[in-house]
């Protein structure tokens, strides 16, 4: 696909055109504090380009923290009605690190079923289309905004200093799950499709000369530079198995408060909880966001909670993320059609290094950090066993 | 007053009366800060071997009011904790509320945070009281006094409420419907201590999950009628939440009625009732009619 040139002199009016085609969101100021989030644009001028990372990532244009399952009328089941369908959405400004979240999110939200040779032996022929697998579920409100939505990226030159997309096969100027890549480059963006979709939006526009492309080459490796944090995922993988009852999660838990905060503004995060809400006979069953860092996440029906401490929750997140998952989505193969992380290097961790938790977090708790810690605490610790071991004999 | 020539700073201090203090068995660990990883952080941190000491810092970046992890550290044995004037006034309401022991605590006092920055002399920290940057108690000072600064007046209170009731209405809800109900004010609040906060109660549910306005309001409404003679105006719950509420505005508007009709300033004195648990029979009540 070819390449085009959008000269920044005409990009709000390359904003208008988009805007024309379908309902457009991007990165928008707050207002009355800091930072920007993903808004509804009506006009050009509000989109917002000034940033490192919107303050939540832009997964709440697909998983809304709120979200409408249906509405209904108490005593009977035919009034129950879904929620109006979306309508055809443009994204623009998407980070590189939020677009690869979206790959993660599609694997939890719309995984295809899985073949029939990856099906239980032990299921009996007769019910084997029955079965159904965490993995073969389609979330239908999840997958309707999906398709509906066009995703366009703009590549990081300046990565931020929480900012660590590499360790985890990504990059500042990555395209994975985006249908178009926009490239800061002086006076003008580069464009690069993906898709035909996002091919769609740039024709007409004028071809990119090959300087254009070498200088965005540059930027990519001179923000790749940047980041300089590294851990051999695989190897922290196999720690991790080992090292549930390390004690220096004790240590790595006490800074943290428990609050939602790196759960809410994760790119990769989607819990969810489920409510309803009822008044004089109309109701709505809801479902909103959820954390695995608060008390009530995991307690049961009878009061007892398996996670009843911080250091449970905080270390339930960690491990989530960097053991439990690369564990149940190991092996599934590359699709092409449906953009899943294909190039990505095995263990699939659940995590992008956009560094919003680190940056956002009340207690000054580095992600990266703990890795580190837990990396070299569980490995003196597995030694020291080992040194026993041998003694004794 | 940290960096004068020839002279040991607060930090410096620090460090070493937790060494001694750790050393000689006297705390089993000691509460304060370590260096965070991004520049302008620090982290909570606690050093429980002498050797560990010098890990800690001090300076105008370690503003968190550590008071809001001693509830949960109650079964650490007996604690050093470093502790600015707000930070000894949420001590205080603690031990009044028997959330901890005084004898449980060893508090080492400093002048609040924002008076050991490296380069001013003006310190100015947004969402926190302007009212006691010493220690209101402690077991020793570490480093100099802060000089008392005037009576604070609440003026940004009082701008706000020379606004008309839309106006103020309409501020409030811009401000609050950012809200991601992410919690961090709660968590990171010293009087925040229940086993079960009432937005987490299921059954019954007194407020909704979403982030509808409504649900928000009811939510930071509800919470600043918990903060009703206890909040100290330390401001951890607007420096904590990452949307930039401005959650002070409700917690100081509460903090002036509760000054105004019982005399009453929170945490600056271990005799003092809280006024919103005990009953005086020269209570104002001519509400009652």
């Amino acid at each position: 696909m070819t390449s085009r040139i959008v000269t920044k002199k005409d990009f709000s009016r390359f904003v208008a055109g988009l805007a024309k085609q379908a309902e457009l969101w991007a990165p928008m100021k707050l207002k009355d504090a800091d930072g920007s989030r993903f808004g509804r644009v009506k006009d050009a001028r509000e989109v917002c380009f000034d940033y490192l990372n919107t303050k939540l990532p832009v997964k709440e244009l697909f998983f809304p923290q709120r979200e409408l399952l249906f509405t209904f009328k108490t005593g009977t089941r035919e009034s129950v009605q879904p929620p109006q369908p979306v309508a055809e959405r443009i994204v623009l400004g998407v980070r590189p690190c939020d677009a690869a979240a979206l790959l993660l999110f599609d694997r939890v939200f719309m995984a295809e079923p899985l073949p029939a040779d990856r099906q239980p032996l032990s299921a009996k022929e007769d019910r084997k289309s029955e079965i159904v697998d965490c993995r073969s579920f389609v979330d239908p409100y999840y997958q309707q905004r999906r398709e509906k939505t066009t995703l366009v990226g703009l590549a990081c030159n300046e990565p931020g200093p929480a900012c660590f997309c590499t360790a985890l096969a990504g990059s500042p100027h990555g395209s994975a799950g985006l249908d178009l890549l926009l490239v800061d480059i002086d006076e003008r963006y580069l464009a690069v499709p993906t898709t035909d979709k996002g091919e769609k939006l740039v024709t007409g526009l004028p071809e990119a000369k090959k300087a254009d492309e070498e200088k965005a080459k540059q930027l990519a490796e001179a923000a790749g530079k940047t980041m300089k944090f590294a851990l051999d995922m695989a190897g922290l993988k196999s720690r991790l198995d080992q090292g549930f009852e390390s004690d220096a999660w004790d240590e790595l838990a006490l800074p943290c408060v428990n609050c939602g905060v790196c759960t809410y503004v994760c790119p990769t995060c989607h819990c969810f909880d489920v409510t309803d809400e009822e008044h004089k006979g109309k109701g709505a069953r809801l479902r909103t966001w959820d954390s695995c860092q608060f008390a009530l996440f995991t307690r049961h029906a009878s009061g007892h909670n398996p996670r009843p401490t911080g250091k449970d929750r905080m270390r339930q997140r960690t491990l989530h993320k960097f053991r439990y998952f690369p564990e149940a989505h190991a092996g599934l193969g590359h699709d092409p059609d449906r953009r899943h992380v294909g190039s990505c290097p095995a263990p699939l961790m659940l995590c992008v290094g956009c560094g919003r938790c680190i940056v956002e977090c009340p207690a000054g708790i580095d992600l990266r950090e703990t890795l580190c810690t837990l990396e070299e605490r569980i490995k003196d610790a597995v030694q020291t066993a080992e040194c026993k071991v041998q003694k004794a004999k | 007053m940290q960096s004068a020539k020839g002279k040991v700073t607060t930090q410096e201090q620090i460090r070493a009366r937790a060494k001694e203090l750790l050393e000689q068995k006297l705390v089993t660990a000691v509460l304060g800060f370590r260096e965070g990883s991004l520049p302008g952080t620090v982290v909570p941190t606690l050093v429980t071997k002498p050797e560990q000491s010098d890990s800690l810092v001090y300076d105008e970046r370690c503003l968190h009011n550590l008071a809001a992890y001693l509830p949960r550290l109650k079964h650490k044995g007996k604690l050093a904790v470093i502790a600015s004037g707000p930070t000894s006034r949420s001590i205080v309401n603690l031990i009044k509320e028997n959330q901890v022991k005084r004898e449980n605590l060893y508090i080492i006092g400093v002048a609040g945070p924002e008076f050991h920055h490296k380069d001013t002399k003006a310190p100015s920290v947004r969402n926190r009281s302007r009212g006691t940057p010493n220690p209101v108690l402690c077991d020793e000072m570490v480093g100099d006094k802060a000089a008392e600064p005037a009576e604070d007046d609440y003026a940004d209170i009082a701008a706000f409420e020379k606004l008309s009731p839309e106006e103020r209405w309409q501020e409030l809800t811009e401000d609050l419907s950012r809200c991601i109900r992410c919690y961090a004010c709660r968590q990171s609040c010293p009087n925040c201590y229940c086993p079960t906060c009432f937005v987490d109660s299921s059954q019954p549910q007194w407020v909704g999950r979403t982030t509808d306005d409504s649900d928000t309001i009811m939510f930071h409404i509800m919470r600043a009628m918990h903060m009703a003679g206890r909040c100290v105006e330390c401001g951890a719950c607007a420096r904590a939440c990452p949307m930039g509420i401005d959650l002070m505005r409700l917690n100081r508007k509460v903090a002036l009625i509760v000054r105004d009709r019982f005399g009453h300033v929170s945490g600056m004195s271990l005799d003092t009732p809280l006024p919103l648990a005990c009953f005086q029979t020269d209570d104002k009540q001519e509400f009652i009619r």
